[in-house]
């Protein structure tokens, strides 16, 4: 499954670039897959293949889940962001 | 008696007597301080049905058990007072060194009502107070003023003042010290309708702790919990990083609340101006976030101006300005005039909707004219030609266009609506429409849960109600001790470390349990006193844009509140806080919570309408 993986925030910050495309079948694989190509990002935001308290995942813009076992398809758009949004 | 003085310090301006007044210690643990203890005293001190702009209403500035310990952010301060924008309660924080000085003059509030003659400053100190002629910084900034007078007074004093826009009587003008402001509702105008220029504090009296040895222990250990990831983000980047966030989410307001998306907003975010400006971070004093970003303005090289989200959003994509430094200056001329910035985008917003609508006579008012926006924020401080008309906020300023334009004027109780698109985050809908200052995020923190795996944002569902009812009572909390919100996600269980600082610093062995019901009584002391102050149930709901237009672009494309679900939300929610179905409150309610019940307060014993 290709999936278009976009950061924002702090994970945008540490993984030095705003967009990549990944393979991945899961949340927990892409995060996973995240983790292995952004350590920076990994040790503050990633445990395992989970994302920490303060970090999210939205899928397509519509879904926002932290669940690894979380399924994703072909074409699927993963947002990583900071979960804390006070303005 | 631990944290407290124990008492406040009422100000007369118009017969200059000044009398101190004992605050029960019942009193103080029902409503702890800052908002809670604001409230307490509105009911307390206030008129039924009055005129926010008459010399007799009262303005208070509260401070709370944890200003002056070493509990990080904890040196803020409450300004409340009737709103002359919604005509309801009003509540802004402001933060810094007048909190610190402040109390210790030795006073957990002051109570400042009737009007000088002139401009004054009044100077406050444990010695007593003094009635300053202010003449001087009359028609001066904030800052400007403060910094004349404490010229003249000495730099121990902090200066809390306002700016042209607040001795203008704009609706929407600030309360300021040290760039921060207590912006909302337009506190900024009831001072200027006293000729109070500024409160000048300084003094030596400090409160003793009940455990201080453990209060260093543990906010020593706060602080470093604050370092961690849950911060990170307001001190790399600040509040402003929401903005690219939000416009992927299609849950940032544009040109007036006519899209959810902003076709710049990468221009004008942080992580932009971050690579074409240069930058400072500062925080408020005693604060270990340190969420403040302070970008260069080419304009005026020397005066840094502070970037949050809701300055950015309210003077950038809502008025469709997509110029960085554009918006740097619209920010700095809200902070100079003493303008807040989320009621100057909003409402200037709409007029350039009405312009472009051909509903006003203002040819030069269209979506994406920086030139205009600002010309606009000057016309409302001074209150000249349109901005007369604007100087009162989007609801009054759409009564009187008429042409339909109340239905896309963007406010609830007439506090106009922040950078939260109600209709992609429908929880939130929920809390603008039921907080009792009107629309707004910090009173009500329903937001959280819109982004998060609890709900469908799109979608209202009951789901929503507990909730949003929840953060609307940790929202209460945290506005009581007074401590940021920036440090809730630090916090394992937010009740059990309030709890814990209550003990602390106060004294009191409170369990978390106690501070759901004083969470719940101060929200519904607010309640109370709207109530009082002529409140109708027709006032909690969205504007008709909302309710009638789809969104027409972003992840929530096609989304809309439905209007009859949202009004049966708004009544679950009244069932649960164990009100009315239309949100009356029992007067049994009233006595259980300890709630005082003020004077000519409506009676509803009986009425169809109330649940006993």
């Amino acid at each position: 499954m290709t999936v278009r993986v976009e950061f924002f925030g702090i994970p945008r910050q540490r993984a030095g670039l705003a967009m990549m495309q990944i393979e991945a079948g899961s949340l927990g694989a892409a995060v996973t897959q995240i983790a292995t190509q952004f350590p920076q990002l990994a040790e503050e935001c990633i445990h395992a293949d989970t994302l920490h308290d303060g970090y999210l995942a939205n899928v397509n813009g519509l879904t926002f889940t932290r669940d690894p076992s979380y399924p994703l398809n072909d074409g699927d758009t993963l947002l990583i962001l900071s979960a804390d949004v006070g303005g | 008696m631990f944290g407290y003085h124990g008492r406040y310090l009422r100000v007369d301006l118009t017969t200059e007597d000044v009398v101190e007044v004992a605050l029960p210690a019942d009193v103080l643990q029902n409503f702890i301080g800052g908002v809670g203890l604001g409230t307490w005293l509105l009911l307390n001190e206030g008129q039924p049905l009055s005129d926010p702009l008459a010399s007799e209403a009262p303005l208070i500035f509260a401070f709370s058990p944890l200003v002056g310990s070493p509990l990080t952010t904890s040196a803020k301060f409450a300004v409340m007072a009737k709103s002359p924008l919604t005509q309801r309660i009003n509540d802004s924080l402001s933060s810094s060194s007048f909190a610190i000085a402040g109390k210790k003059t030795g006073y957990d509030a002051f109570v400042i009502v009737g009007a000088a003659s002139n401009p004054t400053c009044l100077v406050i100190e444990p010695t007593g107070c003094r009635f300053v002629a202010a003449d001087e910084c009359w028609g001066q900034s904030s800052e400007r003023a403060a910094d004349l007078l404490r010229e003249q007074l000495g730099k121990q004093f902090r200066v809390a003042s306002i700016g042209v826009a607040g001795e203008n009587l704009v609706r929407f003008a600030t309360v300021s010290h040290e760039g921060r402001h207590a912006a909302r509702g337009g506190l900024g105008a009831v001072m200027g309708s006293k000729r109070l220029k500024a409160v000048a504090v300084a003094g030596d009296r400090t409160v003793e702790y009940a455990h201080p040895h453990k209060l260093v222990d543990y906010s020593r250990e706060l602080s470093r919990k604050s370092f961690g990831p849950a911060t990170a983000k307001y001190r790399e980047l600040g509040t402003a990083t929401n903005l690219l966030t939000f416009n992927r989410l299609g849950t940032l307001p544009t040109r007036n609340f006519q899209a959810s998306t902003f076709e710049h907003a990468e221009d004008l975010s942080p992580e932009a101006m971050l690579t074409t400006h240069s930058r400072t971070r500062a925080s408020c004093a005693a604060c270990t976030i340190g969420c403040e970003h302070l970008y260069s303005d080419p304009e005026s090289p020397d005066a840094a101006v502070r970037i949050e989200y809701e300055n950015l959003f309210a003077l950038g994509p809502l008025c469709g300005v997509s110029d960085p430094d554009a918006v740097l200056q619209a920010s700095r001329l809200c902070d100079e005039l003493g303008l807040d910035t989320i009621s100057a985008g909003a409402t200037i917003a709409f007029a350039m909707e009405c312009a472009e609508r051909g509903l006003i006579d203002a040819d030069h008012l269209r979506f994406g004219d920086a030139q205009a926006l600002h010309q606009t924020l000057r016309s409302i401080a001074t209150r000249q030609g349109l901005g007369e008309l604007l100087s009162h906020g989007t609801r009054s300023a759409s009564r009187e266009i008429g042409q339909g334009s109340e239905d896309f004027a963007p406010h609830v109780k007439g506090l106009e609506i922040p950078g939260y698109e109600p209709r992609a985050l429908q929880t939130m809908a929920l809390g603008f429409a039921v907080t009792a200052r009107g629309a707004d995020h910090n009173r009500s923190g329903a937001y959280q849960v819109d982004f998060s795996e609890s709900v469908d944002r799109l979608h209202a569902s009951p789901a929503m109600i507990p909730p949003a009812i929840e953060t609307e009572n940790e929202a209460s909390l945290f506005d009581s001790l007074i401590l940021c919100k920036f440090l809730r996600g630090v916090f394992d269980d937010k009740f059990m470390a309030m709890a814990e600082m209550l003990r602390l610093t106060a004294g009191w062995d409170v369990s978390p349990d106690e501070l759901h019901r004083t969470a719940e009584r101060i929200v519904t002391a607010k309640k109370v006193y709207n109530i009082w102050q002529g409140w109708s149930p027709d006032e909690d709901m969205l504007p008709k844009r909302f309710l009638t237009e789809q969104l027409p672009d972003g992840t929530g494309f096609g989304a809309t509140i439905d209007e009859s679900q949202l009004r049966q939300l708004v009544c679950e929610y009244n069932r649960a806080r164990g009100w009315s179905d239309e949100g009356w409150i029992p007067n049994n309610q009233l006595k259980v919570l300890q709630i005082p019940i003020p004077q000519d307060y409506p009676s509803l014993e009986g009425s169809s309408s109330a649940t006993s």
